[in-house]
């Protein structure tokens, strides 16, 4: 297999649901061989000047344009040819053009993921793949959650499990679909006392879990230089309550997304190297949360490390 | 392909097994009913707020001990326990024997659902709450600081009028508990032997039940029904018979009628005003000291919140000038630049110690606001210290009448003084806390607190302490959150130490405390 396009199926998955969590876990259909490690850093810049209270689409001038902004660090390495690594730790800083409410900056959580393949075999002109992630991600500094939509993330664990199946054509081809169900743990608040349907007396917040779905379609192309792919992915939390009327979200809201997205990766040279990866996102439904368009842009170093 | 199988079986499992660690949330004050330190037997005697006489409302006298009626009354509610349910079991735990706590709760929690600021129109005019249709956008009421402060007033005099008047007749009639006067009822709390006619709880249950549907009359039917159930409990706690819960009923519905004819009178109704007087306060304002407040949402919000809730009635200060702090230093002025670089400091660099004292306190929209805030501290002391329900009712009628003084104060101060945020004054300066829709001085978290803390002081002397520091952290949280300045916060405290003393003035009236 191509260790160039394994790394970008990689960080690719990683960018899809960024603008909602974290650095997440891979969803591609993608292995690294033993002892390649690759190196890689994208810069993300999405941004919404609507968003969704409940499922109510709506403005709002105190906010004016939310721009989200996201460096993110990876690391993705074989430690066999059939068990992969991925580390990664973004930096995040948002910011809004409306009202007087101060953006932050910071590093967010810190992922972790283990990636098995379970199933490669011949099936007609092609090949069938299947895989299994297992994902955690941690907040790696004391940023706080309860600062929406401003806060750099949703301040609790979360542990993932993940089912991947490809099918690729040996022309290039390719269909791919994922599952995951996102286990989230608790945030602490600055507060002990919020409303949630109902008043609570803790700081503690419950962070309702969710399953993150996704199906891509794509090609290799020029001798499998350049990867170009159309993606949907949908969002759904399992619980929580919706914002209320013209008021701030929390994180025990209920957020829900469904967003289209392309993605292109290009490599210089056949084996190995320099790479560079562009993507563009918009998400087309959702409930509590903002409206994001955004473009990613990363490069790609890999290398035979052992 | 099989040690995969165990990896994916291994995950399932880790994840089930962090669900099922998951504690659940407190959702209220986790207390139990529990033995009083005193039955406050002299109650009956300490001096009404809004009525003349413990008689005042007069209610049947008992059926005697040993009486066929009340005989049938114990086998009624013999019975009645002898058939209880679960959850007839659970809200016999959850009222206790001093249900005003679960009241005052519930107080709290409407406060917080109603505690939204209405979103503006498509065209950017604002839409405005209307008591006459509560149930058209935006809901009524908004319950900001104001309106929270007054309605825990009401509520807290109401429940204190009712329970002294209980206490009066309990020592007047001496009927005693079911569970003394028939061995096989068993009283659900501490067995303390204080007279059950007429039910305190019940007196409790219907003056909350009515000050609260006034206050927040879509919730109507859940009051009911949680007055229901409450008084309900009171015989399934074998604590009261009927007999004691109807003349509690009477007690109850008479001392919240007193309480919302002075609501209907006391000049709320005229707190929230149109443009055009808003406009001629603040004009006063520019003429007297040449500077204004101005909204800096977008859209401008054209009226600030309530600029004459400062002419509501007060409960304990004679007049609103009497606790009018001076001037604060003009906008450019030596004293001002002071405070206002000190704002960019804590903006530039916020500590993570400061972070935090200004978040707990925010207690903004969407919340029960710092009125909200020290009841629950009162709360918490009354179950530390084992308060009778009239000695609770006491310590929360006279810390939320200084409460609701502090508030009108303030706003007497805000509008009078019409003195502008710090995001209208520093240009492009940004805050971790969103800016309210009224003007800076005084700062109603520390006028608030500080007389909240002023009269909880008295009544529980070895924490005044730590209500004072408290008190001291609310003022200060709202400089760190960028919304106050300093002098905001240090005349508000000030202001409020002066308007609990009033409230204290009056506890000590009593010489009980």
């Amino acid at each position: 297999m191509n260790f160039k396009f394994r790394i970008l199926g990689m960080l690719y998955a990683c960018l899809g649901i960024s603008t909602i969590s974290i650095a997440q876990t891979p969803t591609d259909g993608l292995m690294m061989p033993k002892g390649e490690i690759c190196i890689a850093v994208v810069y993300e810049n999405s941004s919404w000047g609507r968003y969704w209270e409940g499922t109510y689409s709506r403005e709002n001038a105190n906010i004016g344009t939310f721009t989200r902004q996201m460096l993110m660090p990876m690391v993705v390495g074989g430690i066999t040819d059939k068990i992969n690594f991925i580390v990664s730790l973004p930096y995040v800083k948002t910011a809004a053009t409306g009202g007087q409410l101060a953006g932050v900056e910071g590093i967010q959580d810190l992922g972790l993921s283990l990636k098995a393949q379970i199933v490669d075999k011949a099936v007609g002109k092609g090949k069938l793949m299947g895989f299994t992630n297992a994902s955690f991600s941690t907040p790696a500094s004391n940023y706080l959650s309860d600062y929406m939509p401003f806060s750099l993330g949703f301040g609790a664990n979360e542990l993932g499990l993940r089912g991947i199946v490809q099918y690729e054509l040996d022309k290039g081809p390719y269909l791919r679909a994922s599952f995951a169900y996102l286990h989230r743990g608790t945030t602490e608040a600055e507060r002990d006392f919020y409303y949630n349907d109902g008043a609570f007396y803790t700081s503690t917040m419950d962070v309702p879990d969710a399953i993150h779905g996704q199906v891509g379609v794509g090609s290799w192309f020029l001798n499998k230089k350049l990867r170009v792919e159309a993606n949907l992915t949908t969002f759904r939390c399992a619980k929580g309550d919706d914002i209320r009327a013209y008021n701030m979200p929390q994180p025990t809201n209920k957020v829900d997304f469904d967003r289209v997205e392309g993605f292109a990766q290009y490599y210089f040279k056949g084996n190995g190297g320099l790479g560079l990866l562009a993507y563009y996102n918009h998400m087309f439904s959702g409930r509590n949360m903002g409206q994001f368009s955004g473009y990613g842009l990363g490069m790609t170093y890999q290398f035979k490390a052992y | 392909m099989k040690k995969y199988f165990y990896f994916l079986i291994g995950l399932l499992s880790s994840v089930v097994l962090l669900n099922s660690c998951m504690e659940e949330l407190p959702t209220h004050f986790e207390y139990q009913g529990y033995e009083f330190t005193d039955l406050d037997p002299n109650a009956g005697q300490w001096r009404l707020v809004m009525h003349q006489s413990p008689e005042q409302f007069t209610i049947p006298a008992p059926a005697a001990s040993g009486s066929a009626e009340l005989n049938r009354e114990l086998t009624e509610a013999k019975e009645n326990i002898s058939k209880i349910s679960s959850k007839q079991k659970e809200a016999v735990d959850y009222w206790t024997n001093n249900p005003l706590l679960r009241w005052n709760e519930i107080a709290l929690e409407l406060a917080t659902k109603y505690n939204l600021i209405p979103a503006p129109n498509p065209d950017g005019t604002y839409p405005a709450p209307d008591a006459a249709n509560p149930g058209k956008y935006p809901l009524f009421p908004y319950a900001h600081p104001p309106y929270t402060s007054r309605m825990l007033a009401y509520l807290s005099v109401a429940q204190y009028d009712g329970l002294i008047m209980a206490w009066h007749y309990k020592y007047k009639f001496k009927r005693q508990a079911p569970y003394e006067l028939d061995p096989q009822i068993k009283s659900a709390y501490d067995a303390n032997k204080l007279y059950s006619y007429p039910s305190d709880g019940a007196v409790i249950a219907i003056s909350s039940r009515e000050i609260l549907t006034a206050m927040f009359p879509l919730e109507k039917e859940f009051l009911a029904q949680m007055a229901q159930e409450h008084l309900e409990s009171l015989i399934l706690a074998g604590i009261n018979v009927s007999s004691d819960v109807e003349a509690g009923k009477l007690i109850g519905a008479e001392v919240a009628k007193t309480a919302l004819a002075r609501a209907s009178t006391d000049g709320m109704r005229n707190a929230q005003t149109n443009k055009a007087k808003s406009d001629s306060i603040k004009n006063a304002a520019k003429v007297r000291f040449g500077w204004t407040w101005e909204n800096q949402e977008t859209p401008q919000r054209p009226v600030g919140l309530t600029p004459l809730f400062g002419l509501v009635r007060m409960w304990n200060v004679p007049n609103v000038e009497a606790v009018r702090p001076g001037p604060p230093p003009a906008p450019g002025s030596e004293a001002f630049k002071k405070d206002a670089e000190e704002l960019k400091r804590f903006a530039a660099n916020l500590t993570t110690e400061q972070r935090r004292i200004a978040n707990f306190w925010n207690d903004g929209l969407n919340t029960y606001t710092p009125p909200g805030h020290w009841n629950r501290f009162a709360k918490e002391k009354t179950v530390k210290y084992r308060l009778s329900p009239v000695r609770t009712a006491r310590v929360f009628a006279f810390m939320n009448m200084a409460i609701v003084d502090a508030g009108i104060s303030c706003w007497d101060a805000k509008y009078y003084y019409h003195y502008p945020r710090p995001i209208q004054t520093i240009p492009g300066f940004k805050t971790i806390l969103g800016t309210p829709n009224f003007p800076a001085y005084t700062s109603g978290h520390s006028t608030f607190s500080s007389a909240a803390a002023e009269v909880l002081s008295h009544f529980f002397p070895t924490d005044a302490p730590q209500f004072r520091k408290w008190a001291e952290e609310a003022a200060m949280s709202r400089v760190y959150g960028g919304i106050h300045y300093r002098f905001d916060a240090e005349v508000g405290l000030q202001q409020g130490k002066a308007v609990g003393a009033y409230s204290v003035a009056k506890a000590k009236l009593d010489g009980i405390d």
